[in-house]
């Protein structure tokens, strides 16, 4: 993160927008481990923010990179409907919102498949980041939608942290496909810049 | 009843952890589809390019060899008709100058200067005409084009039909152009073709210009001309690509020959 930081001020927009997505993450991240493990207080409520942020800033990136308006559209509706669902069901601000982190995260992977769709015969930049994007959303929607249910079954602490662990190797896998994003694209015009 | 409840409760959790690796495992299926298939497309991609990148290349070559022909052609009319004219010039005036002639044979070697110097005079006229027709600056396409045809039939034995309506819907350059690719066709005809009839008729209608040109010589063989495409065609097509146009033709022993050309002009 300290890398797209460093080269925030003289990147396109696309990238720029995706430095606050990668920044809003790791607050979320940082407070939610400060919350849990060292006040050992109830964190879960982090996890709407987490997703609202994420679908917000990456339908923003891929507005920019996709240049379609519709993206917009789709992401007021969504937000939207987020909001509704809070409405409905306060007590849903307790829980994991499985539906409203399995709607946003299938839109992103629309998108990302619609940008490799783009890229076929041009190479685009983010392409890495692309594949990052799809691979961790992909997978973790699963992780995430089942997450209530995973707190209602009786089962070992093993089997929960494997869950756990899971998702941050994914999450690791993403964070190494950013950095290599970076790294192709940026480091050498850091270089020459110097 | 509580371990039974514990393993029920487990194999739930191994079937979300099999649909989170089939869901991963086909997500990386279709990154990797999309690098063969990018590498697919850029390939040919890479091989169109190259493609039009020779053609060009052939288009060029045929021009500069034109070129060179061309020139060599001029050269050749310019010492024949010219120089070995002005020659006999100078000769006769040398004879003049020395002065041992009597009345008579000066005046009949001024004669002679002055038939060849007319007739030179009229030869450079004709060169110049054949590398420019003043006509076609003066009077546009269809003045031109009847010139031509009239030439034609006055000088080769050849009888040509024309048909010509014609609005002055296009630049004087691409008016040299088709003026240009019409006496190919003509020379052509008559060269290889030894056709005896030509016929050319030209329709401007609603932004489409419309150019159809039939001869009765022998014809060719359309495929074998595909592959080698003769200096005169890829001249010609070059021409109509550089007009935006459509080229087609038929042709046949026997049959004769038949050229079409379509040409937007808006």
């Amino acid at each position: 993160m300290g890398c797209y930081l460093k080269s925030f001020a003289r990147k396109s927009k696309a990238f720029k927008i995706f430095t606050i997505y990668l920044v809003s993450m790791s607050i979320i991240q940082v407070s939610s481990t400060f919350l849990g493990k060292i006040l050992h207080q109830e964190n879960l409520f982090l996890s709407h923010y987490f997703f609202i942020a994420q679908f917000l800033f990456l339908s923003l990136f891929y507005k920019e990179l996709l240049k379609s308006k519709y993206i917009i559209g789709v992401l007021i509706f969504g937000l939207i409907y987020i909001i509704y669902q809070y409405f409905d069901d306060p007590n849903l601000y307790f829980k994991y919102n499985a539906i409203g982190i399995t709607i946003t995260q299938s839109i992103i992977v629309i998108y990302t498949i619609i940008y490799f769709y783009k890229s076929l015969a041009i190479n685009n930049k983010f392409i890495v980041i692309n594949i990052g994007v799809f691979l961790y959303l992909t997978s973790s929607t699963l992780i995430f939608a089942s997450g209530n249910l995973i707190f209602n079954l009786k089962i070992s602490e093993a089997m929960n942290y494997l869950l756990i662990n899971i998702n941050r190797i994914l999450y690791f896998v993403f964070q190494i496909l950013i950095f290599i994003e970076w790294r192709k694209n940026y480091y050498k015009k850091t270089l020459k810049s110097l | 009843m509580e371990k039974e409840l514990l393993q029920e409760d487990s194999q739930i959790i191994v079937i979300i952890f099999i649909a989170i690796f089939v869901l991963l495992f086909m997500a990386i299926a279709l990154v990797v589809f999309f690098f063969f298939s990018r590498k697919k497309i850029l390939a040919t991609e890479l091989e169109k390019a190259n493609l039009a990148l020779s053609h060009q290349k052939g288009i060029l070559q045929a021009t500069i060899e034109t070129q060179e022909q061309e020139r060599e052609r001029i050269a050749q009319d310019l010492h024949d008709a010219i120089s070995a004219k002005l020659n006999v010039v100078s000769l006769s005036t040398n004879v003049l100058i020395d002065g041992n002639l009597t009345i008579e044979e000066q005046q009949e070697a001024l004669k002679h200067i002055l038939n060849v110097t007319t007739n030179t005079l009229e030869s450079s006229r004709r060169l110049a005409h054949n590398l420019l027709p003043p006509i076609l600056d003066k009077f546009g396409l269809a003045a031109a084009l009847e010139e031509l045809c009239d030439e034609f039939e006055n000088s080769k034995k050849v009888s040509v039909e024309n048909n010509i309506v014609y609005n002055d819907s296009l630049t004087k350059n691409k008016e040299l152009h088709i003026f240009r690719i019409i006496q190919e066709f003509m020379n052509n005809a008559i060269r290889h073709g030894q056709a005896t009839v030509l016929n050319l008729s030209i329709e401007d209608i609603k932004n489409t210009i419309k150019i159809k040109f039939i001869d009765n010589g022998v014809g060719f063989d359309a495929q074998t001309l595909e592959d080698k495409a003769g200096l005169g065609l890829k001249n010609i097509q070059s021409r109509i690509d550089i007009l935006e146009g459509e080229l087609a033709y038929k042709s046949g022993k026997g049959i004769g020959t038949t050229f079409e050309i379509k040409i937007n002009n808006s």
